[in-house]
């Protein structure tokens, strides 16, 4: 029964929507292995600087060299630098150790052996520890033998942390560094690393115009996939329509958004794949569906719809079974832009149901009254972290802030700086990091900041306008929500 | 597109002085939140656009043989893009329907009782200051008070859809008060006739 109602299902998405593009290949997990210095194994000497590289409320300064790659072909020396610009882009941008400026480092002659590393003038630029990472290629994949060593003591060199990394792709050096970042500060630092996470999010820069419409801003936006750090900008789906609202589905694994494909908005569920996507919320032009949420174990998926006349959110089952309307009992205002708790036992929602748009929070099997989060200005685009925090997007217009509520105070903080107008926040894995949209920079764009501080402005996107940013899972799968990894540095 | 769309405004403009003629009240000349029906956008629009067909013989007299009516040779698009139906405007944050949006959707009525075979699709936008979230909701109201002001003039609902892009598609993409003025309203696009 239930397998029957999944392929009729399936059956529309091929009528009328073509997947997501051909999926990039997931990448084949690295292996890490720990390594130990052999001739000098680590001694539990209680020296600041030993407690310094795992101590929280310090951050060990480190200096990346280029991998060293002797003796290998030009695509492994090309990878070799790669490899230290991304390694040092990610410890830098989780801002648990400080790195020395690769510019400044940059005269320092690499060292062929741990023992001909001139510690002297890593010491003059700032660094205690230095990274020493060698590389060997074999066939389509490279292995990568990194040990981070002391810069001080007499004599300096010794090492602190080592791990092996194989299995990385030639075609992929940039995930290999991702992810020898997310071990290094998972390992050292017991911080949940983000590097090889990914945002999600509309963008119209194909300026695709629309068939049948004649006015001049009907730009189509298709949704489009990036790391986190802006590599690898790549459009997920090529219909040529209005598609918004991109969030990923557990583990990475696909994407659920709102389509207008059809002619009008539905929800569309895609596998990265290569299959078309499904549409659980059995969307018609009577039925519409848009701003669709995962639940956090993929099971269900929270959406709003005007299917009963004013916009309510929704429940239904990925498999397009039990839809049900969780705030029914509000006919004259508008409920939308739902968001899971980390756990998935509680929603958050805008409703105007008090004459202005504001946060709610009901239990996500729709038992018991909802209760308001905010009661200030208009209020919207809620995302739930996993840090016990919501972010939203605050203020009327036409400029908006980022604002976010501890709900452990239920106090409410304004972020962003009010340069530009800023919205839609989606809060990193770890909740250390907020991506949003903002317009600081001329047109609409994605940039980052850090959690709590409001402060470190990246930029992610360059070209178009993008908007409806959502902050991939780590791959993996790992939770965050009962995790010290959640630790955020004050 | 400047001259279609002044065309466009002396038709509406004669259109409402025949409805004052049957009768009706005349229109008051209302310092009304509606700009002129899509004038020319400030924006430069890349897509050529072939010269409109002007709406020859407005309005259409009721003895007149049906196979000569205006519109009969326009296509859908063709109709869409010289905006026969007119655009509703609405006030910020509002769907409500003020007095020169019930004439826009008079004449609008008129238009469909005398064309019974087309059928479209009431499309509720939005400006850029909203929240993108908030405008969804907000323009699937505005494109739902079209609709029932259209249904209480006695259009049948199965000529009706909706659809609310919120403020994904504005008419003009400029970022001022004419622009969002302009952009704040509710569609007609004919889909089938």
């Amino acid at each position: 029964m239930m397998l029957k109602h999944l392929l009729v299902v399936v059956g529309v998405g091929i009528a009328t929507v073509t997947g997501l593009t051909t999926p990039a290949p997931r990448p084949a997990e690295i292996v890490a292995r720990a390594t130990q210095d052999p001739a000098r194994p680590p001694q539990k000497q209680q020296s600041e600087l030993v407690l310094a590289l795992d101590n929280p409320s310090y951050q060990p300064r480190i200096g990346i060299p280029d991998f060293i790659a002797t003796g290998g072909d030009a695509e492994l020396q090309t990878a070799a630098k790669m490899l230290a610009d991304v390694l040092a882009a990610d410890l830098d941008f989780e801002r648990e150790f400080l790195v020395v400026d690769r510019k400044a480092s940059a005269a320092i002659p690499p060292a062929a052996t741990p023992e001909a590393i001139n510690f002297d003038r890593w010491r003059q630029l700032g660094a205690d520890f230095v990274v020493y990472a060698t590389m060997r290629r074999a066939g389509a994949e490279f292995t990568v033998d990194l040990k981070l060593l002391l810069a001080r003591g007499t004599p300096p060199g010794q090492q602190r942390f080592g791990s092996e990394y194989s299995k990385c792709a030639m075609s992929n050096p940039r995930y290999c560094a991702h992810f020898i970042a997310d071990d290094m500060h998972m390992k050292i630092r017991q911080v949940l690393g983000v590097a090889r996470t990914k945002i999600a999010f509309a963008s119209d820069r194909d300026a695709t115009r629309q068939s049948g419409r004649f006015d001049p801003g009907s730009i189509g936006k298709e949704i489009y996939i990036s790391d986190y750090d802006g590599a690898n900008q790549r459009a997920a789906t090529a219909n040529r329509s209005l598609n918004i609202n991109p969030t990923w589905l557990p583990d990475a694994r696909g994407l659920a958004y709102a389509s207008y494909v059809s002619k009008f908005p539905d929800i569309y569920v895609s596998l990265f794949d290569g299959r078309p996507p499904t549409r659980p919320a059995g969307g018609t032009d009577a039925i519409q569906n848009t701003l669709p949420a995962v639940s956090p174990d993929g099971t269900r998926i929270a959406f709003a719809s005007g299917r009963g006349g004013r916009y309510d959110v929704y429940l239904v089952n990925r498999d397009g079974s039990n839809p049900r309307n969780l705030t029914p009992n509000t006919p004259n205002s508008d409920e939308g832009a739902p968001t899971w708790s980390p756990t998935g036992s509680q929603i958050a929602f805008t409703s105007d149901r008090t004459g202005t748009n504001q946060i709610w929070v009901v239990s996500a099997d729709g038992l018991g009254l909802p209760k308001r989060l905010t009661s200030d200005q208009h209020s919207d685009a809620p995302t739930w972290s996993s840090l016990n925090y919501i972010a939203f997007t605050l203020g009327s217009g036409p400029g908006h802030d980022i604002a976010v509520i501890d709900l452990s105070k239920m106090e409410v903080r304004v972020l962003t700086d009010g340069i530009g107008s800023n919205k839609q926040p989606t809060v990193a894995p770890n909740a250390r990091h907020i991506a949003f949209v903002t317009t600081r920079w001329g047109r609409e764009q994605i940039g980052i900041l850090d959690y709590p501080t409001g402060k470190s402005y990246r930029r992610v996107t360059e070209s178009g306008n993008n908007t409806f940013p959502d902050w991939s899972p780590v791959p993996g799968g790992t939770s965050t929500a009962t995790n010290k990894t959640a630790r955020v540095p004050q | 597109m400047r001259n279609a769309f002044s065309r466009l405004t002396i038709a509406a403009a004669v259109l409402a002085m025949c409805a004052a003629c049957g009768g009706k009240k005349p229109p008051t000349t209302t310092a009304s939140s509606a700009p002129n029906p899509f004038p020319a956008s400030s924006a430069t629009d890349t897509t050529p656009v072939s010269t409109p067909r002007p709406p020859d013989a407005l309005p259409v007299p009721p003895d007149v043989n049906p196979n000569t009516r205006p519109y009969d040779n326009l296509s859908p698009d063709d109709i869409n893009k010289q905006a026969i139906l007119k655009p509703v405007f609405f006030a910020y944050d509002s769907d409500e329907i003020d007095e020169a949006g019930r004439k826009t959707l008079d004449s609008n009525a008129q238009i469909l009782k005398e064309y019974k075979g087309w059928v479209l699709t009431v499309e509720g936008h939005c400006d850029e200051r909203g929240t993108p979230e908030y405008n969804l909701s907000l323009g699937d109201r505005r494109a739902q008070a079209a609709k029932t002001y259209l249904l209480s003039l006695g259009i049948n609902a199965d000529r009706l859809k909706t659809v609310s892009y919120g403020k994904e598609f504005p008419y003009n993409p400029g970022h001022d008060e004419s622009s969002w003025t302009q952009n704040r309203r509710a569609q007609f696009m004919v889909t089938a006739k």
